[in-house]
């Protein structure tokens, strides 16, 4: 956005708004101390019917805010219209975000007691469809496992059943190997 | 109103247990509390109370202990039983079931778009196979009350599809034993003696329309053959009263109801508007503003206006409405009715659209025509301009889906005040909601701002009224008041097991 063309609203405060008229766009530069990142996404989403919004990080410590109008905008004034209402959605939204986090007990227990009230206990079909395996619990990679189990030494059983599974022109690596992890242990 | 001076109180944690608080006068400040307890106090009270000063054996000390106000005796198993009281809808599923049977009418509306096809519009019928499928979702509710409302469009048009569902819905209900009710809003044209015979046979609740007076009424529904909409509903209302008492109902709790759409032109109207609903023996008028859904950005303009405006139009009628009740006339405004009952019963009359949380897919459904599925009938209508933000599913989708869908979680989170910024700290939390369809459709969010939201300021304007009234208390408005916020069951529109598939055979009606 060109700054050549920047006009000033009288009032809005200028170090916070800029505006290229000819862009009708607007850009709004938000401190992030005051309005937290989920409330600038809530404020911004409320406007992606009427405009495209663009956020970004001029510098540390601030979002930037860019509204472009879809339809188009011949006044100066529609788009101060737009900063306003945006504003407002961002104070709403940062205010929500805190109401919700310090309620939020409250808002959960009710929530889940009115689905789980409407929805009923499941019926046999429902539970029909319902993925009783344990394929979920299997662990290729072995990410569950602890590290002695992993890595840890091998007991003399473990590693004759080792042995055993080897094939034969393996089997002298596998002894190396062995011999190797000891000597670290 | 002189505004009270907060810094010149100066309040300070004290006596006090959690409270909200608004001024509805120049001596009068209201204070609620957690459980919707409230107390009308003067400012000198209200100074002693926000400073936590009152004196322990004042008659001030004995209202506030007894409404329970205060912290060191703050009973928390009353407040507990309080909140569940007016909380026992939340688990309860959806019992209303909005089925919209056809989208053709017969009338054309100034503020109805949308959602109304023209009388040749025959795909826009809900097919018999459809209609089964939504009684089947209905019937699956966890609610043990299920009403089912035929919509439109204009229901009469396809009324062989509102039999199916009665009879189906009576036969299937057999085996599940629900309390099944069934409520038509209609405009009453295509209304014959036949239909109307198996309506009252098969207990069919009716309700209509009515915008005003004549002329306004015709001015806002047009009816192409005899272009007298109002002459067509008000000669019925008066048969289907007749016709309740001739089957033995007590008129006083059995009569059509009507509803009314407020506009920019019905505002000035406001002992007309009255006049016309008691003159045609209706004994509650619901003063609902006209909302958003359904017309064009053209019709806006002229059919709309600031909510002030509104407000001074409700004050009027209202006023108007308890000086008749004063002389022996029994009618009520819905609105007040809804706001009185939660204020001085303590109780939910569970009105979907105004609790906390709303009712969207946890207290209602709504089916279109074409087996769409919605949360709600805001919800339905937006479809019709092109945006499905509330479409759950179909006829076909399971019904845990249907209710477990996110959108329905999103819509339940927020119309609970206790996420909303104002309404966490607004003196009329306790009895108040918002309607998230509302709220995206008029700001563009689920969540909506109340600060410069359309139904905030009319719930809040409406509280403030029959606060002041309260705060006046004059004991004939209370006892006005104690009389609209008594619900008498009407228990003949309750479905028996059984009964509607007897009576269908037994009167063999021939409508359509």
């Amino acid at each position: 956005m060109s700054t050549d063309n920047q006009t000033s609203f009288t009032d809005i405060p200028e170090a916070v708004v800029s505006v290229a008229a000819t862009d009708r766009s607007v850009s709004m530069v938000v401190d992030s101390e005051l309005y937290p990142l989920q409330a600038v996404y809530g404020a911004s989403y409320i406007f992606i019917d009427r405009c495209y919004v663009f956020i970004d990080r001029p510098e540390p410590g601030k979002y930037r805010v860019t509204l472009t109008a879809k339809e188009s905008v011949e006044e100066a004034e529609a788009l101060r219209q737009l900063v306003g209402e945006y504003a407002n959605e961002l104070l709403s939204c940062a205010w929500r975000h805190q109401v919700t986090q310090d309620n939020r007990v409250a808002i959960e227990t009710v929530t889940v007691q009115a689905i789980a009230g409407a929805m009923g206990e499941p019926s046999l079909d429902d539970l029909a469809d319902f993925d009783f395996t344990d394929e979920a619990l299997d662990d290729p990679l072995g990410i569950a496992q602890s590290w002695e189990d992993k890595h840890g030494r091998k007991s003399p059983a473990e590693k004759e059943q080792a042995k055993a599974k080897v094939p034969e022109g393996e089997a002298a690596e596998a002894t190396e190997a062995a011999s190797t992890e000891e000597a670290s242990a | 109103m002189k505004l009270i001076n907060l810094a010149e109180i100066k309040p300070r944690p004290g006596t006090q247990a959690f409270f909200r608080w608004r001024q509805i006068g120049d001596n009068a400040v209201l204070i609620t509390n957690l459980e919707g307890n409230w107390l009308i106090l003067d400012t000198a009270e209200f100074t002693q109370f926000a400073r936590g000063e009152v004196e322990a054996d004042s008659e001030l000390h004995g209202r506030l202990l007894d409404k329970n106000f205060l912290r060191s005796n703050y009973d928390i198993q009353a407040a507990a039983e309080r909140v569940k009281a007016r909380k026992y809808f939340v688990h309860g599923g959806p019992l209303l079931h909005v089925m919209v049977v056809t989208l053709r009418c017969n009338e054309t509306c100034v503020y109805c778009h949308a959602s109304r096809a023209n009388m040749d519009a025959v795909e826009t019928d809900m097919s018999i196979e459809t209609a089964r499928k939504a009684v089947d979702l209905a019937l699956s509710s966890t609610n043990g009350f299920i009403t089912i409302e035929f919509q439109g469009g204009e229901p009469l048009v396809n009324f062989p599809v509102v039999k199916e569902i009665i009879e189906y819905a009576t036969e299937r209900n057999k085996e599940i034993q629900k309390r099944l009710e069934f409520t038509m809003v209609s405009n009453f044209a295509l209304l014959t003696e036949d239909k109307l015979q198996y309506l009252l046979a098969n207990k069919v609740q009716l309700c209509t329309s009515i915008d005003g007076p004549e002329e306004l009424h015709n001015a806002q529904r047009k009816l192409p053959q005899t272009h007298n909409a109002f002459q067509a509903a008000a000669k019925w209302i008066k048969r289907v009263n007749e016709a309740y008492v001739e089957i033995g109902l007590d008129p006083t709790l059995y009569h059509v109801e009507a509803l009314l759409t407020t506009t920019k032109a019905t505002l000035d109207k406001w002992k007309e508007v009255v006049d016309t609903y008691v003159g045609l023996g209706c004994k509650t008028i619901f003063l609902r503003p006209v909302d958003p859904f359904g017309f064009a950005e053209r019709a806006r303009l002229r059919l709309e206006y600031p909510r002030g405006k509104y407000l001074e139009f409700y004050r009027n009628a209202v006023n108007y409405m308890i000086e008749l009740n004063k002389q022996g006339v029994e009618i009520l405004e819905r609105y007040a009715a809804i706001f009185l009952t939660k204020i001085l019963r303590g109780e939910d009359p569970n009105f979907l659209d105004n609790r906390n949380p709303a009712g969207a897919g946890i207290g209602q459904l709504a089916y279109s025509y074409d087996g769409n599925v919605y949360s709600c009938d805001e919800g339905r209508m937006l479809a019709a301009t092109q945006d499905d933000a509330f479409l759950l599913g179909d006829v076909d989708t399971p019904y845990r889906k249907i209710v477990g869908h996110e959108t329905i979680r999103a819509m339940t989170i927020a119309t609970n005040l206790d996420q909303q910024p104002d309404c966490v700290n607004c003196a009329y939390n306790p009895y108040c909601g918002t309607n998230a369809a509302y709220n995206y459709k008029a700001q563009g969010s689920v969540f909506g701002r109340m600060r410069d939201n359309n139904v905030c300021a009319v719930h809040k304007g409406i509280q403030d009224f029959l606060f002041e009234k309260l705060a006046e208390n004059d004991p004939e408005v209370m006892e006005i008041f104690e009389r609209w916020t008594t619900i008498r069951p009407r228990e003949h529109f309750v479905q028996e097991p059984g009964a509607a598939a007897e009576l269908a055979e037994g009167e063999t009606p021939s409508a359509d």
